[in-house]
Order: structure tokens, then sequence, then C-alpha cells
């Protein structure tokens, strides 16, 4: 059984799923497959002095969102440092496509340059300063970056995926870590 | 009425229409019996329209759509399909809506019901909430709400009056409250004053609510 698991390093809710999903896989001794999927640009809204319900629902969800990421980064001892519109990420993500050995260090060094360094992660430079951090790598093409990115979203979006983290599993797709009980309930019952 | 205060413990709000506070019911009734408390359970109505546009199914096809991204329509489908699958593990079943509806008679009840026999609450809750999911019952129909008080046992003399006067301005007294408070969806619950939208943060208000005893969680949709 193979749990394969979409990830963008400007989502939040992906930073904060890596933790406990590494620590359900390695309780449960289940195949992981890591793999990215670039989410949409988010930004707060900023006030305006007349807004419609629909304009200050996106403003108060947006901000109650960014407050219960940051409140449970803070549960789980992780630096989430909010920029005031997200980074693209798409050549770190698409070298993470073609990454061959365990991604964890990348995914990790990612996260960290995105997040606590504010390091622009569609920058060519400063993803293979990503990349030397991570020991001995093969196979990566930074010139193949994007085009390696686009298959992967593609192949993401054929399973339904419209956010990070997703997590696909025996042919169901969840949203979110809040799954993992489900996804652990899967993994066992077929362990039995 | 002041939306982040409470002499209970925990705040509830809720909303007929939303599949996602569907699922969040028993799982939060299940939390105050486990934990001896009661909740003080508010209404929040949906303006669903306003962010996420319109639609009108007949027979499971879309008659009518407004405003609605291809994005949006892709987050609503796996939406229903999430909360289609946690309802079923409940016993439930959920057939998705086949218009936006006004559930503000619904939402006026649940604090008619907290006002006149709050122990009735959660038979509310069942009277109301899988039959409408059940696409049985016309919550839209002040009569229909009436006959589901009556069937668990909650006098509806007077509602009627109080739907037209004092509980709708209540409810709307409430529903302008909501976004300058950080409120904007349902299931929503406030823990001294602090806003938590969705039932994923149940393990998380256990925690606080039993005294922060044991190692902090995660959040989590918890399964029987």
């Amino acid at each position: 059984m193979m749990l394969t698991v979409f990830i963008d390093f400007n989502s939040p809710a992906s930073y904060l799923a890596i933790q406990p999903t590494v620590q359900l896989v390695q309780r449960i001794g289940v195949r992981v497959k890591w793999k990215p999927y670039r989410t949409e640009l988010q930004k707060v809204p900023e006030k305006l002095d007349i807004e419609t319900q629909g304009q200050s629902h996106r403003r108060v969800r947006a901000i109650a969102r960014q407050r219960i990421h940051q409140h449970y980064a803070t549960l789980q001892g992780i630096e989430l440092n909010f920029r005031s519109s997200q980074g693209k990420t798409d050549i770190a993500l698409g070298i993470f496509s073609q990454w061959k050995s365990d991604p964890q260090p990348f995914i990790r060094e990612a996260f960290k340059a995105y997040w606590q360094d504010h390091a622009d992660l569609n920058d060519k430079d400063t993803v293979e300063k990503i990349i030397s951090r991570c020991g001995n790598v093969n196979g990566i093409d930074v010139s193949e970056a994007l085009s390696s990115l686009e298959a992967a979203q593609t192949e993401a979006e054929q399973v339904g995926v419209i956010d990070a983290p997703a997590y696909w599993l025996q042919d169901q797709l969840f949203i979110g870590r809040e799954h993992l009980p489900w996804i652990n309930e899967i993994v066992k019952g077929t362990q039995v | 009425m002041d939306v982040l205060k409470s002499d209970f413990p925990l705040i509830v709000y809720i909303d007929v229409k939303s599949p996602y506070a569907f699922v969040s019911i028993k799982p939060t009734l299940a939390l105050e019996k486990e934990l001896g408390m009661q909740f003080d359970w508010r209404p929040l109505t949906l303006d669903i329209p306003a962010y996420l546009g319109s639609a009108e199914k007949r027979r499971g096809k879309v008659i009518k759509s407004e405003g609605r991204s291809r994005k949006a329509w892709n987050t609503i489908k796996y939406s229903y399909k999430d909360a289609r699958r946690y309802a079923e593990r409940q016993g439930y079943i959920l057939k998705g809506t086949e218009k936006i509806w006004d559930s503000s008679i619904a939402s006026i009840a649940i604090i008619w019901v907290c006002q006149t026999a709050r122990e009735k609450l959660p038979l509310f809750f069942e009277a109301v909430y899988p039959p409408f999911w059940r696409r049985e019952l016309d919550i839209e129909d002040i009569s229909v709400i009436e006959a589901c008080l009556e069937s668990v046992g909650v006098k509806s003399n007077g509602f009627r009056d109080f739907e037209a006067d004092s509980g709708r301005a209540l409810h709307d007294d409430l529903q302008k409250q909501f976004h300058a408070h950080g409120i904007y969806g349902v299931p929503t619950y406030v823990y001294e004053e602090q806003v938590f939208f969705g039932r994923e943060h149940i393990p998380y208000l256990r925690w606080e609510l039993k005294g922060r005893t044991d190692p902090t969680p995660d959040i989590a949709y918890e399964i029987e």
C-alpha cells in the first residue's frame, strides 16, 4: 500500500502536516510517496471602507486561517513568518518532483527557507543552495524544473487534488491533516 | 448578545444547511456528554451566495449557476464528498442540496429550544438535521419546523411570534456581529473568546476544557 502526500512549500497547512504525517508513517509502517502540488497563491485582502458580504467573508476567513495556523505552529514548535502575499515556489516544487532519494532533507530545508528566511523558492540559485544542503543528490535537472512541475500538477489534478496537504490512499482523497485518523484506520485495516 | 461571550464554557455556532455543521453535531454532543458540561449552542445563518456564488440543481443536475468558478465548484464537490463519507460513518445519509436554503427559521428555532427546553436540543437536532440532509424537510416552512419542535416534546405555541419578533431580532443581531469578531462559517467554536472554525478542533477544545492535563493534541477529525 502506498500513501501519496501532496504538499506545497508556501502552504502553512502543508508545513504543519509534515511532522504528524511523518510520525504516522513511521508508526504504521506504510510506504509514502511525497509529491508537489502548486496551491493557489493567497493573500489577506485589505479591509475596504465599503465591503460586500463576500469581500468581508474572504478577508475575515483569510485572517482567521492565518491565526489558526499560527496557533498550531506554536504548539508544534514551528516558526511561521507570514508574508504580505505568498511567494511562488515553482522551481522548488519542480525539483521536488524529480527527487529520487529520501526527500525529507529537502522538504525540511525548503519549508524552513520559505517560512523562516523568506527565501524565494522560485529562484534557481536559491533552490540550488537548498539542494546543496541536502547531501549527495543525483538526477536533478534545474532547467527541467518547470516542466517537471507541470507534469506533476496534471497528475495531482487528475486525482482531484484542489489544495495541500492532500493524501491519496486506496483511491480516496483526503485534504488536510485532520484526516490522519481515517488514513491510520485504512492502513491498519489492511494490516489485520 | 455578545458573539464571543457566554456563561457556558464553550459556544458552538451551527447552521442546518451546512454539511460540515451536520457532521459536527454528533461529536460535539458527545464532547458535552463526555465532559459533563453544557455548551452554548447558537445559530449562524450562512449567506452562501455572498462568498461561493449560487446554484440550483434539479434531479442532481445544475440548472442555474451564478458567480461560481471551476475552482469553487471543485471545492464544493470535494466538501460534499468529504462530509458525506463522515456522515455515513455516523449512520446518516447526506444528499447534496438542490438549492441554497434560507435556514433562518430553523436557526431561530435553535434559540427557541435553548430558551424553552434546553434538554431537548439534541433531540431537536436529530429531528431536523438528518431529514433535511435526506431532502425530506422543507426548512423554509415554519409549520414544518413547528412540527419538528412538537415531535421532540418542545412546545411550539408562541414560536411563530418569536420567529417574527424577538427571536428574529436576536438572530439578526448575531448575524451582524460575526465578521467583526472573526467568525465566518460553521461549525465555529468559541472558547474564552478564541474562535475555532471546524470540528477538527474538538481534540484541542477537549484538552482546554479538561484543564490541559494531557499532551497538546493536533487537529483531527476523530473517528469512533
